[in-house]
């Protein structure tokens, strides 16, 4: 029944060996596994690199939720991880509650501000969603600087109250990260199994024939960006407890322009393996280029271009390459 | 009632009269995210970020980085290098614009950011200003302040939006430009080759952007992000104006420039990206179709 320890069919084709590779269940089982013990490889930098590389994880797989079951772009998803991480942050820093007050509202808030995103923009579809979501984006940093009562302004809020109490904070930061990916990409896997989930796809591919199931369009915009928006807050909220600090540099419009790379990179994948591809790229990629700030955005560009032209002419030359060993 | 009169016509003239000039320049970035998307149904995300590249061409090659030319000659010489980079980036596109709009959409994001790092790579981070060459002076008229920069702003817009509007409606062009926007498919059947009209549109919005991006540049200053900010409010007029319609995306950037002062001067001046996004918001649900479109049913 579920889609992470089901069984494949053993006579799958050679062409679909890479992907069994990359969203099987056994391989991610073992990479679950390995990335569990990764902290007693890594020293501490690497460590706390890797908590963040899972958090951005969570936000790729949120944009790229969006784009596999509602069809649509967001650029602006920095809007719902900017909730999630100020639930967290204002919470820890103001009242000094712990992720266990403040990811249950930092969820609340993300899936009802999706919802009420979604409902002025239900009739918008391609690109006026796309312009209406990087109009979202622009207002973000914005509103975050002039609430500096309550977000911090520029200095940004700390994060520093443990979830529990007998593990050390930076294992925290860590673990929180990799069980909060685990756990939104099993759900997500469970919800391409599931009745709603079917649903939403066939309100996607064919919206006339939903109709006729009860599942209005608007019904299914609705929800996938009440969905989306939701798993953008949880990328939100363990950006802010993983990477101990929220700041408005961390929501700005390019980031989510990054998010949505990273959701390209990982060619849109659901699996954990796939999201964590682009998590892994909207991470490192800074991290590794910091020394030359203004190779960032032209390797990102370069990056996003060659994806999109190798996932468009590699099938193209594969067939010609078919084609033309079975003529010779 | 007669004090009232008096701080209007003291504060609310000069702001419609600024958020118009203003607007115009919205008007021109519209314009050419609109001829681009009316034919080829992609929305051009690196719009700004080429425009800004070629106004910090026409400063590094006019101030001596670069080459110190005159202000003409650098201005010519960075236009052809928009047309360059406008060329380059359908060509690459191209084959993806047949298949998705909405992945070629994304790509126009991979090549905008390519340009904001060039930007950043040849000119630096820095801030610098440019400024045109136009004759300095200001005349009072009916308690409105005109300066030349308000009057050469008005006069390029209305000589460039006519010459675009000529273009369109009376060259052989023109007409296979409204012809692949209003049915590509049948325009082809027609003999018309849909790419060379694409590079048409593709390159006049490139031009557009350069003047846009020269004329907004003498009220701020120049650095990475400006123009690719001043587009942001482009993007909005043309979504007032229905993305597909020129008049529109016309109507939309002036009323942007407009409401935006205002909004800026009795409201708040640290909200304007938030209250941008109302405006959209509020105008997609009001006007699905553009200002200009009468709203209509579908039938099945």
């Amino acid at each position: 029944m579920s889609d992470t320890f089901g069984q494949r069919p053993a006579n799958a084709s050679e062409t679909s060996m890479l992907k069994q590779l990359t969203s099987g269940s056994l391989p991610t089982l073992a990479l679950i596994i390995a990335l569990a013990f990764l902290p007693a490889m890594l020293g501490g930098s690497w460590t706390f690199t890797m908590g963040l590389c899972f958090a951005n994880s969570i936000g790729v797989l949120a944009v790229s939720l969006l784009v596999r079951y509602g069809g649509e772009v967001s650029i602006g998803h920095t809007f719902f991880t900017a909730l999630g991480a100020y639930s967290v942050g204002v919470l820890d820093a103001k009242y000094g509650l712990s992720l266990f007050a403040s990811l249950p509202l930092a969820l609340l808030l993300g899936v009802a501000f999706g919802v009420i995103f979604a409902w002025p923009s239900r009739n918008l579809s391609g690109i006026y969603l796309a312009v209406t979501t990087l109009a979202l984006a622009l207002a973000v940093p914005e509103i975050i600087n002039n609430l500096g009562g309550i977000t911090g302004g520029y200095e940004g809020l700390y994060v520093s109250t443990p979830i529990v109490s007998f593990l050390e904070m930076s294992m925290q930061r860590y673990y929180f990260a990799l069980l909060m990916l685990v756990v939104a990409t099993y759900l997500v896997a469970r919800l391409r199994k599931s009745r709603q989930g079917m649903l939403l796809l066939l309100a996607k591919t064919h919206s006339a024939a939903a109709d006729a199931f009860g599942t209005r369009r608007v019904w299914a915009r609705i929800s996938i960006m009440g969905i989306s928006g939701g798993i953008g807050a949880l990328c939100g909220a363990t950006l802010a407890f993983s990477g101990s600090t929220v700041s408005p540099g961390g929501f700005t419009f390019s980031q989510a322009i990054f998010l949505l790379v990273g959701s390209v990179v990982g060619f849109y994948g659901l699996s954990l393996p796939r999201v964590l591809l682009g998590g892994a790229f909207v991470t490192l990629v800074p991290h590794l280029l910091s020394a030359s700030g203004a190779w960032i955005p032209v390797f990102y560009g370069i990056a996003l271009l060659s994806m999109i032209l190798i996932g468009h002419h590699l099938p193209r030359i594969r067939k010609a390459m078919k084609l033309r060993k079975e003529a010779g | 009632m007669s004090a009232f009169l008096n701080t209007l016509a003291r504060d609310l003239f000069p702001l419609v009269w600024s958020g118009m000039i203003v607007g115009c320049l919205y008007a021109l970035g519209a314009l050419g995210l609109v001829m681009i998307f009316k034919c080829s149904k992609v929305v051009n995300f690196s719009h700004g970020n080429v425009a800004g590249f070629t106004a910090f061409l026409v400063y590094g090659l006019s101030s001596g980085v670069l080459m110190s030319l005159s202000w003409g000659a650098a201005t010519l010489l960075a236009m052809l290098c928009a047309v360059a980079i406008a060329f380059l980036i359908y060509s690459i596109i191209s084959p993806l614009v047949f298949e998705s709009d909405l992945t070629s959409t994304i790509a126009t994001l991979g090549f905008g950011l390519i340009t904001q790092g060039a930007t950043l790579l040849i000119f630096g981070p820095d801030i610098v200003s440019l400024d045109l060459p136009i004759p300095r002076f200001a005349v009072s008229v009916l308690g409105l302040f005109v300066t030349g920069y308000d009057l050469t702003v008005l006069a390029v817009t209305v000589i460039t939006i006519g010459a675009l509007f000529f273009v369109i409606d009376f060259t052989k062009l023109g007409i296979a430009f409204r012809a692949i926007s209003e049915n590509p498919f049948a325009a082809e059947v027609c003999g018309l080759n849909l790419r060379s009209v694409h590079y048409f549109a593709w390159i006049t919005a490139a031009i557009l952007g350069v003047i846009g991006a020269l004329l907004i540049v003498p009220t701020t200053f120049l650095s990475v992000t400006t123009v690719s900010t001043f587009m942001l409010q482009a993007f909005a007029a043309a979504v007032i104006g229905g993305f597909a319609s020129l008049p529109g995306s016309l109507v939309g950037g002036v009323l942007i420039g407009v409401l935006m002062n205002l909004f800026a001067f009795y409201v708040s001046p640290e909200y304007s990206s938030t209250f941008l996004l109302g405006i959209i918001l509020v105008a997609l649900n009001i006007f699905p179709n553009g200002i200009l479109e009468k709203v209509g049913g579908s039938r099945v």
